[in-house]
């Protein structure tokens, strides 16, 4: 069966939609979504429709959280910050409600899925480098973790023997005994130093796997940011994938 | 005949009809109307009756008398004029407004809910459980997993997911159905999932300040507020 895995939309519609082009081209059964629906975007709205219509599995991100006032945004940049009060401003009593039923993990075969380090995923911690992962490996039994939030894609790998090492991001195949954590990169915000849009197929028949990039119409997503008066910063890194 | 409704959290446990020139408030026995609660003093205040007139003198009370949410030291008493002393509030009538059965005690009828005792006995629990707890706390009622959870967060979450503060049963509603948020010394409920499924007090609510022994109710889980202070 090939999945879909979309993480870190953030309220760009013109990105969710060129990738959800994409999957359909890419004979895919069912797409999952690893969270942050919102946040930095102008299209909170739209992008919470659009996954709630065709991601089977929904999973909540930090700042899905904080639109939701369910944590505060003292912990977010300046620049987070203004966007999510935006978003707080702007999402529709509709758009609450579905969000209100995303979950923070989720399995699937041998797959455990959650939006951070699986560490413990509602502290919401980054996973940048291989002691992160080495920890995070303790706590999923699956062999494979997938998750977002750093919108970089990645992947960790541990071995047999208990080593930790680094995969390239793009195709490759699990090796047998071996378990991975696998970061699906961003829809919406890419921050790799590639502006196209970034998701994961995963083939659960022999657990091959493949990155994706996606071009998008970036000028429209940051002409909507701009009419919305969001920080001119997070519209330029849009063009930058920074 | 003037009529005087005796409510205790918005609750009515007394209803009094009297034809004395004075009636005494407060919490010793001795008291024509006795409220036991510890905002209360011993001889807390007094109506005086002359003509076709009534006026409430606060006796020096430490937590003072209350006329329609203005605190008094002697006040002429209008009709439907609400009283409120510690916790308990005494609507006033010029004339008996339900006359029923009654008791005849010293030319003071007394038609007690007989709920009087119980209630008095709860709020008593209720201010053990906060006391020990050192906050608001929420008592689980029915179809819940917790007997008791303290709201020491600033925000608390209520719904059917695992990652949920406090577990809640029910057909259809959201993972997250609803949240309490403290602001300040009080308390709102916020419902975020599906319309309808939390109510308050038995009214679907959207967002309300909660009040010290609210019945919160999440899908078919139930809860009781218990409010600190």
């Amino acid at each position: 069966m090939r999945l879909a895995l979309i993480s870190d939309v953030h309220a760009n519609l013109e990105a969710l939609t060129a990738v959800m082009h994409d999957i359909e081209t890419r004979n895919v059964e069912r797409v999952f979504f690893l969270g942050d629906a919102v946040g930095y975007g102008a299209d909170p709205n739209g992008c919470i429709r659009l996954i709630c219509d065709l991601c089977e599995m929904r999973l909540l991100g930090n700042h899905d959280y904080v639109a939701l006032g369910l944590d505060n945004a003292d912990h977010f940049n300046l620049m987070a910050k203004e966007s999510i009060l935006w978003t707080q401003k702007t999402l529709a009593r509709k758009s609450i409600e579905r969000l209100a039923d995303f979950e923070m993990e989720a399995t699937f075969l041998d797959y455990y899925f959650t939006h951070a380090s699986p560490e413990n995923p509602a502290d919401w911690n980054y996973l940048f480098a291989e002691q992160d992962a080495a920890r995070g490996f303790e706590r999923f039994s699956q062999s494979f973790c997938f998750i977002g939030h750093s919108h970089i894609p990645g992947v960790y790998v541990r071995r047999p023997d208990g080593s930790i090492g680094i995969v390239l991001p793009g195709s490759f195949e699990a090796k047998p005994d071996h378990r991975y954590i696998i970061n699906v990169g961003s829809v919406g915000q890419p921050r790799d130093g590639n502006a196209q849009a970034c998701y994961l197929i995963a083939d659960t028949d022999g657990n091959k796997f493949e990155h994706r990039r996606v071009p998008y119409d970036l000028a429209a997503a940051q002409k909507k940011m701009r009419t919305a008066q969001l920080p001119e910063y997070l519209i330029t890194r849009l063009s930058s994938g920074q | 005949m003037p009529e005087i409704v005796i409510k205790f959290n918005d609750k009515v446990i007394e209803r009094i009809v009297t034809e004395k020139k004075r009636v005494t408030i407060g919490r010793t026995k001795d008291n024509d109307i006795v409220l036991e609660n510890r905002g209360v003093s011993r001889k807390h205040a007094q109506i005086e009756f002359a003509d076709e007139s009534a006026v409430i003198i606060d006796n020096e009370s430490l937590n003072g008398t209350f006329v329609n949410n203005r605190r008094v030291s002697e006040e002429l008493l209008r009709d439907s004029d609400v009283i409120t002393i510690g916790k308990y509030s005494l609507e006033f009538h010029h004339e008996v407004k339900k006359p029923d059965a009654s008791t005849q005690m010293d030319g003071t009828m007394i038609l007690k809910t007989k709920q009087q005792k119980q209630l008095v006995e709860t709020d008593r629990m209720e201010r053990e459980i906060v006391t020990r707890a050192g906050g608001s706390v929420l008592l689980g009622l029915e179809n819940t997993e917790v007997a008791e959870f303290r709201i020491d967060r600033d925000v608390t979450t209520i719904g059917k997911a695992k990652f949920v503060h406090v577990r809640a049963r029910g057909f259809m509603i959201s993972g997250i159905q609803a949240k309490i948020v403290r602001e300040g010394e009080h308390s709102f409920l916020v419902n975020l999932g599906r319309k309808g499924k939390t109510r308050v007090n038995g009214e679907v609510v959207d967002r309300i300040q909660l009040k010290n022994s609210d019945i919160i109710q999440v899908g078919k889980s139930s809860f009781r507020f218990v409010e600190a202070g």
